[in-house]
């Protein structure tokens, strides 16, 4: 099992009365790149915020990289340091500079010190093409800027695995293809990557498999090239036919 | 998290035992007694011009203990907080021209009367009011917890007036000049002694029910004091100091000598410097006490109104309740019930006494810690949750979260609030008057009993809390720009 960086087991999530997870199974294997797609109010953005516990599952097991989450024993801290995050709504720390924001977590968690820290964020910010941000402020950057910056944070903590949720919904057309760009040439270098996400074009391109979600369950999953051109469930069928036809 | 609590639990455990753990300093090699009064009531107890406390019952009170060989405390709380210190044991005795009531002797062990007085009721000089029977419909003003409370409150219905309370002399007798009540109520020497001073009202009835004035104790307790009173009393009245006294303060009056002295110093003093002046020293101890209890009770609230705040936000339920339910509780008090109750009430529970200046701190830091603790709460919660979980989803702890990416974003939007309580605060120490406080509210109904110049003594303290506002709101601006930049 060295090989699975994520392995769901029947995970239920209620609110309430309401259950948004009906009994999730869910593999990602290492270096995969899965992306999870699905009408909204399917549960796919639950189901990756169970994978480090933002959400608290109500039952199932969720073990990433081999030490279990779910159990709550398991120092929740020091799993999410493996475990990067990237937001729909960037979530940038509005209080510090873009270098801060990424040197905050390494030099605060004793990963590095401050000139470590500062050399990493500087190749970061390279890497996704924002060198001459060093010093910006978050609020002085555009959404896309924004995002790839949030990327450049999670990524100063070395993780084994990338969690991104809707990471271009809250931008405008012309910044997704930078920071879908960035994606890629994370997903080219063998990150382990789960997507929430609607740019089917990117799970067509980048995805190793792909998770179609509805009420609560996984309804089908494949290659993207089996979901997207011969998928076998009906309601995989309504839901791409409407996203494609757009 | 836990350690988040922990090192908060640990900062405002060391917090409050600093402020409980005052050394208790107790040296005495002759036994001195706390005895409370009320300083806005001549010719019994009131502050002379040069702001000692002076009247028949303190004449008579130090001439007593200077016979019997103890020593005496004088705190001028008003009559009410003595009433309740003495009961709640926070003060040994009591003398503040209480008349001896069967009410009052449930609660108390009275001396031996030292002085008797009737009820007299006073007009406004020239309302044509001369009886009782005149004032159906009209409105009466007396003094809470007197006699002449007590007397008016026994003939209202028969004579068909309606009862103005007020909690000290110079309320009263405003109401009655300023024609809103027609009459007032008023113990007889009381009344001959301020009209004698200046006061422009006229007594028009004989005194009735004449009552006896006594030193009290508490029931059952301080007995030896009580002795000693007793004791020293009848001494002074078989060598001739008691009349002495007595004749000093209600019958001054006979001589026109006098009269006419006190009518040109009374001229003089009459304008608002001539009131700075002679008050100088009593104005600036108000000032400084005032200050003390705002920069102590400002600290003391902001500590505990942010350990509260915080406690509302972690992620832990007990704690959020907590911090709920304090919130709820002591925003809910109105700040005059619960310094009464942290003052009177909590030593009877804890069997030993709470300084005043204690209370009022206590109370200022619960009071105005809630509503700060709820802004610091309200503060927190509105920076985006998406920060918080941006934090944690990098493996950042809550308490480091909450103190690099959430708290420094919180205070930018906490410190107008801040900046207001600090005002509110200042402004609500005025209340701490009842628990005794000599601030400067307290001073200012002192300095009026005894000159009745309610408006121009007033006037004075409103422009004197207007600076000091106006001094800390610039402060606070300062701070306000450093922490902005």
């Amino acid at each position: 099992m060295a090989d699975l960086k994520v392995d769901v087991t029947n995970l239920k999530k209620n609110y309430g009365s309401n259950q948004v997870l009906k009994g999730i199974d869910f593999k990602v294997a290492n270096n995969e790149v899965v992306v999870l797609i699905g009408p909204s109010g399917s549960g796919k953005s639950t189901l990756l915020r169970c994978l480090n516990k933002l959400e608290e599952p109500t039952s199932g097991s969720i073990v990433i990289d081999g030490h279990d989450i779910s159990d709550p024993k398991t120092n929740i801290d020091k799993a999410r340091e493996n475990i990067g995050m990237v937001f729909q709504h960037f979530n940038l720390f509005n209080n510090l500079s873009v270098g801060e924001n990424i040197m905050l977590a390494p030099v605060e968690l004793g990963k590095a010190n401050k000139d470590e820290a500062m050399t990493t964020a500087k190749q970061l910010l390279e890497t996704v093409g924002l060198a001459d941000k060093f010093d910006a402020m978050p609020a002085s950057l555009s959404g896309g800027q924004k995002q790839r910056v949030a990327i450049a944070r999670a990524l100063a903590m070395n993780p084994d695995i990338m969690l991104f949720d809707e990471p271009t919904s809250a931008l405008d057309p012309e910044m997704v293809g930078d920071v879908l760009e960035v994606m890629k040439d994370l997903a080219k270098d063998g990150m382990t990557m789960v997507v929430v996400t609607h740019e089917m074009g990117f799970a067509k391109e980048v995805a190793d498999r792909v998770v179609f979600m509805a009420e609560g369950h996984v309804v089908e999953e494949g290659r993207p090239e089996a979901i997207f051109e011969d998928p076998q469930n009906e309601r995989t069928k309504a839901f791409l036919e409407k996203v494609i036809n757009i | 998290m836990k350690k988040f609590i922990a090192m908060l639990s640990a900062v405002f455990g060391l917090f409050m035992l600093g402020v409980f753990s005052q050394p208790q300093i107790q040296a005495a090699s002759e036994k001195t007694y706390t005895i409370d009064t009320d300083v806005t009531f001549p010719p019994f107890v009131y502050a002379n011009t040069e702001n000692k406390y002076v009247g028949i019952d303190l004449d008579l009170l130090r001439a007593i203990a200077k016979e019997e060989g103890f020593k005496v405390k004088i705190r001028p709380v008003g009559f009410n907080a003595a009433v309740q210190s003495v009961s709640a044991g926070q003060a040994d005795g009591m003398i503040a021209g209480m008349s001896i009531t069967e009410e009052r002797k449930q609660k108390f062990d009275f001396s031996d009367p030292y002085y008797s007085a009737g009820i007299v009721m006073a007009v406004k000089d020239g309302s044509g009011i001369k009886s009782l029977s005149e004032l159906k419909g009209k409105k009466v003003a007396v003094k809470t917890g007197t006699a002449g409370a007590d007397y008016a409150n026994s003939i209202k219905d028969k004579y068909g007036f309606e009862i103005v309370t007020f909690d000290d002399s110079d309320g009263v007798y405003n109401d009655v000049i300023n024609g809103n009540s027609a009459a007032c109520f008023e113990d007889s020497a009381v009344m001959y002694y301020a009209i004698k001073n200046g006061l422009d009202l006229k007594v028009v009835t004989k005194p009735a029910n004449t009552t006896e004035t006594g030193f009290a104790v508490k029931k059952g307790q301080n007995q030896e004091l009580l002795k000693m009173f007793n004791e020293g009393l009848a001494k002074l009245k078989a060598n001739g100091e008691y009349d002495k006294i007595i004749k000093k303060y209600t019958e001054g009056k006979a001589t026109s000598k006098t009269k006419v002295k006190s009518q040109t110093e009374t001229a003089e003093d009459r304008t608002v410097l001539g009131i700075l002046k002679e008050n100088k020293d009593a104005f600036i101890s108000g000032i400084i006490e005032t200050l003390k209890l705002t920069v102590v009770g400002i600290f003391c609230a902001t500590i505990f109104g942010i350990f509260v705040g915080l406690l509302g936000v972690v992620p832990n339920k007990f704690c959020r309740g907590l911090s709920t339910t304090i919130i709820y509780i002591f925003r809910g008090l109105p700040l005059i019930v619960l310094a009464l109750f942290i003052y009177n009430g909590v030593p009877s529970l804890i069997g030993s006494k709470v300084p005043a200046f204690l209370a009022g701190v206590i109370t200022l830091m619960l009071n105005e810690g809630a509503y700060t603790a709820a802004f610091v709460k309200g503060g927190i919660e509105s920076v985006d949750k998406g920060q918080m979980e941006a934090a944690r989803s990098l493996g950042m702890p809550f308490g480091k979260s909450m103190r690099r990416v959430i708290l420094p974003q919180g205070i930018k939007i906490m410190v107008p609030s801040f900046i207001n309580q600090f005002i509110i605060t200042l402004k609500d120490t005025s209340i701490l008057s009842v628990i005794g406080l000599l601030e400067l509210t307290q001073t200012g109904k002192i300095i009026i009993a005894r000159n009745l110049e309610g408006f121009r003594v007033w006037a004075i303290v409103a422009v004197i809390y207007l600076v000091i506002i106006t001094v800390l709101t610039l402060l606070s601006k300062w701070i306000e720009r450093r922490i902005n930049n």
